[in-house]
């Protein structure tokens, strides 16, 4: 597993306590109800910390599944 | 606070803990800001589950207008809530005639605060937090220099918290302190703001969220401070040098020891006891108190132990003297060593040292004492407290020195007064959520369940005070019963450990008998690892220490009870109940 993932999962498990680890990998905001606006933009700040990034609040819209989250985590950590 | 551990803490919430209901009034999103509120608040209420309610977005008056029962409220108020106008979100312009209407207008809009925070249920705390992001370039003048606008806006702003603070209900955030913790550069989030409604950085919501959790729940204050005396109280060995040359001045180069006098002094007109422990000859130290220039007056001061021995001795005859714990005390000294001495043997003790050379550090040590010692209302009982404890130890000197006890105390001339109509008044909930020592069970009290209980009318409270010819203690006591069945049932008894040996709690007993009518009591009692003396007084009249919830018949009361001399008095006679 890449070092991205699993700490990923983590903060997915902060902000959605209620979710199943399992289910983590294909939460998307179709199929999770929490994962409204707030929760968005909690998900963001949490992954600041945990990851030591900054994001754009613009990015926050598109980033709206695990997979898509985990693969701008990925870009961001590869060298430019 | 990090983001992540605000929400460790709020999910690590005991789900079967009684909720604790906050009402949070702000017109913006309140995002991070309700989490870091939430975690502050359990953090400070670990046995409760704390939950928060939010109101419509925009709509500040509309939600503090329809507070209903809850646990606390919190009010943050920002600019937009005054005036639309002043949101940068809002699309009105900012022209001339604007400014003059907005001023006009937010006037009107803490008018209507200021209704809706009045009509709150008493017994509701309620912490309020003024506008703390910066204001949008609105006015004509350039940014360096106030209009009349902007400062009348200001003031009118201040003249409201002015007003809410002087009633005591609400508890607004310290503005000053705000600004030294969340500097104005790192506060303000505009595209936030844009695209969610929340102004605030994460770091800003945290430190306005932790500074409301504290105007919430107040920490219960220091009772006592202990301090050295050489380099510490004075500039100087007043040993070597002579009581006439030590300093406490700006001559003398030595004014953060004169300041360090004037806040014991205010400390100790506010309640807090002051007391001395110095490695010094006690006479030499009795005239340097002498001096007519000493800022701390030597009425202000009791006890001084001065002595050749250990300090950690001194701290422990004083603890003695004041009759409480040593996680209530703090102790000064500018020596780390005679610090680490004191600490080794009072475990709790809040040591601080006294930085002589650097008085930048010294004015950080005087706002955490105030900080520490601080109270938002300074009762009556507050201003009795350190003649209480010097009447105290006159009265322990004569019972052990003198006459026979039980003449000493038919010669104290006591005076016992119950006051069945004080279940409301401040001082009451505060000596049950402070005692430790004579508690039936430890139970702590948040200000609405108080309220809500003692305002049924079931719910019978009395609070006691005590005088006798050595003076008065002020009120020392509180028992809240109800009738249960033919029993009256007890859940809470508090007494003040400066009341000890006066058999004021025999006295209370006989009266709720007497009162009630009836032929026994039930006491939701409990052992906590401070109660002992309440164990110790149960045992008496039990034969044994109770380990649980217990009746009492009145026959062995009667049985145990040693004769009682007091005078008793009743402000308010109880009204018939049940």
């Amino acid at each position: 597993m890449d070092d991205v993932t699993p700490k990923l999962i983590e903060c997915f498990q902060i902000v959605f306590p209620g979710l199943n680890e399992s289910k983590i990998p294909t939460a998307s905001q179709d199929n999770l109800a929490e994962w409204d606006s707030v929760a968005a933009i909690t998900l963001v700040n949490v992954i600041e910390e945990q990851f030591g990034i900054e994001m754009d609040l613009d990015d926050v819209a598109e980033l709206d599944s695990f997979e898509k989250v985990r693969a701008y985590l990925q870009r961001r950590s590869q060298p430019a | 606070m990090k983001i992540t551990e605000a929400l460790r803490i709020v999910q690590g919430t005991p789900a079967d803990a009684p909720p604790f209901q906050v009402t949070l009034a702000c017109g913006f999103t309140p995002l991070h800001l309700r989490t870091f509120l939430n975690a502050h608040l359990q953090v400070a209420l670990p046995k409760r589950s704390v939950q928060i309610k939010e109101g419509l977005f925009g709509d500040l008056c509309g939600t503090l207008e329809r507070v209903g029962e809850c646990d606390g409220v919190v009010v943050v108020i920002e600019w937009p809530d005054l005036d639309a106008r002043l949101d940068y979100r809002n699309a009105g312009g900012w022209g001339r005639d604007t400014v003059a209407s907005v001023v006009e207008h937010a006037t009107l809009s803490l008018d209507r605060m200021r209704a809706a925070l009045g009509r709150i249920p008493s017994g509701t705390p309620v912490a309020l937090a003024l506008p703390s992001s910066p204001l949008p370039p609105i006015f004509s003048a350039p940014g360096w220099q106030a209009s009349e606008a902007e400062l009348l806006l200001n003031s009118n702003l201040l003249h409201f918290a002015a007003e809410l603070a002087r009633d005591g209900r609400v508890r607004v955030v310290s503005a000053e302190r705000l600004a030294q913790d969340s500097p104005w550069e790192t506060r303000f989030d505009l595209k936030s703001d844009l695209k969610a409604g929340l102004p605030y950085t994460i770091a800003h919501a945290d430190h306005v969220a932790e500074m409301l959790a504290k105007a919430l729940i107040p920490k219960a204050p220091k009772k006592g401070i202990i301090s050295d005396l050489d380099d510490t109280l004075w500039k100087g060995i007043v040993g070597d040098e002579g009581p006439e040359n030590v300093h406490w001045d700006l001559h003398g180069d030595a004014q953060m020891h004169g300041l360090y006098q004037k806040l014991l002094g205010s400390l100790s007109d506010t309640g807090t006891l002051v007391g001395v422990a110095s490695k010094n000859d006690p006479a030499v130290v009795a005239k340097t108190f002498e001096r007519s220039d000493m800022v701390l007056r030597s009425e202000q001061v009791f006890p001084i132990e001065a002595s050749w021995n250990a300090k950690s001795g001194a701290v422990k005859r004083i603890l003695e003297t004041w009759n409480i714990a040593a996680d209530s005390v703090i102790f000064v000294d500018d020596s780390p060593m005679e610090l680490a001495e004191v600490a080794a043997l009072h475990p709790g003790i809040e040591c601080v040292l006294f930085p002589k050379e650097d008085p930048v550090a010294c004015l950080q040590m005087l706002r955490r004492l105030r900080d520490l010692c601080g109270k938002d209302k300074v009762s009556s009982d507050d201003m009795l407290r350190l003649a209480s404890i010097r009447q105290g130890a006159v009265f322990r000197e004569q019972a052990e020195a003198g006459s026979a006890p039980e003449a000493f105390l038919e010669q104290a001339q006591a005076i016992v007064t119950f006051d069945f109509s004080a279940a409301g008044e401040p001082r009451t909930l505060e000596l049950v959520n402070k005692t430790n020592q004579f508690n039936l069970n430890g139970r702590r009290w948040a200000p609405a369940d108080w309220h809500r209980e003692t305002s049924d009318h079931r719910c019978m409270t009395v609070a006691v005070a005590y005088e006798d010819k050595f003076g008065p203690l002020g009120t020392i006591g509180v028992a809240k019963s109800q009738f249960s069945g033919e029993r009256l049932l007890i859940d809470t008894w508090v007494m003040s450990c400066r009341a000890f040996s006066r058999r004021v709690e025999h006295q209370t007993l006989r009266l709720l008998f007497d009162t009630a009518g009836v032929e026994e009591i039930e006491f939701t009692f409990e052992p906590t690892a401070k109660n002992g003396p309440t164990q110790e007084f149960f045992a008496s009249l039990l034969g044994e220490t109770p380990k649980a919830p217990f009746v009492l018949r009145k026959s062995q009361f009667d049985e145990h009870c040693p004769a009682l001399y007091h005078e008793v008095r009743e402000l308010k006679k109880a009204e018939a109940h049940g």
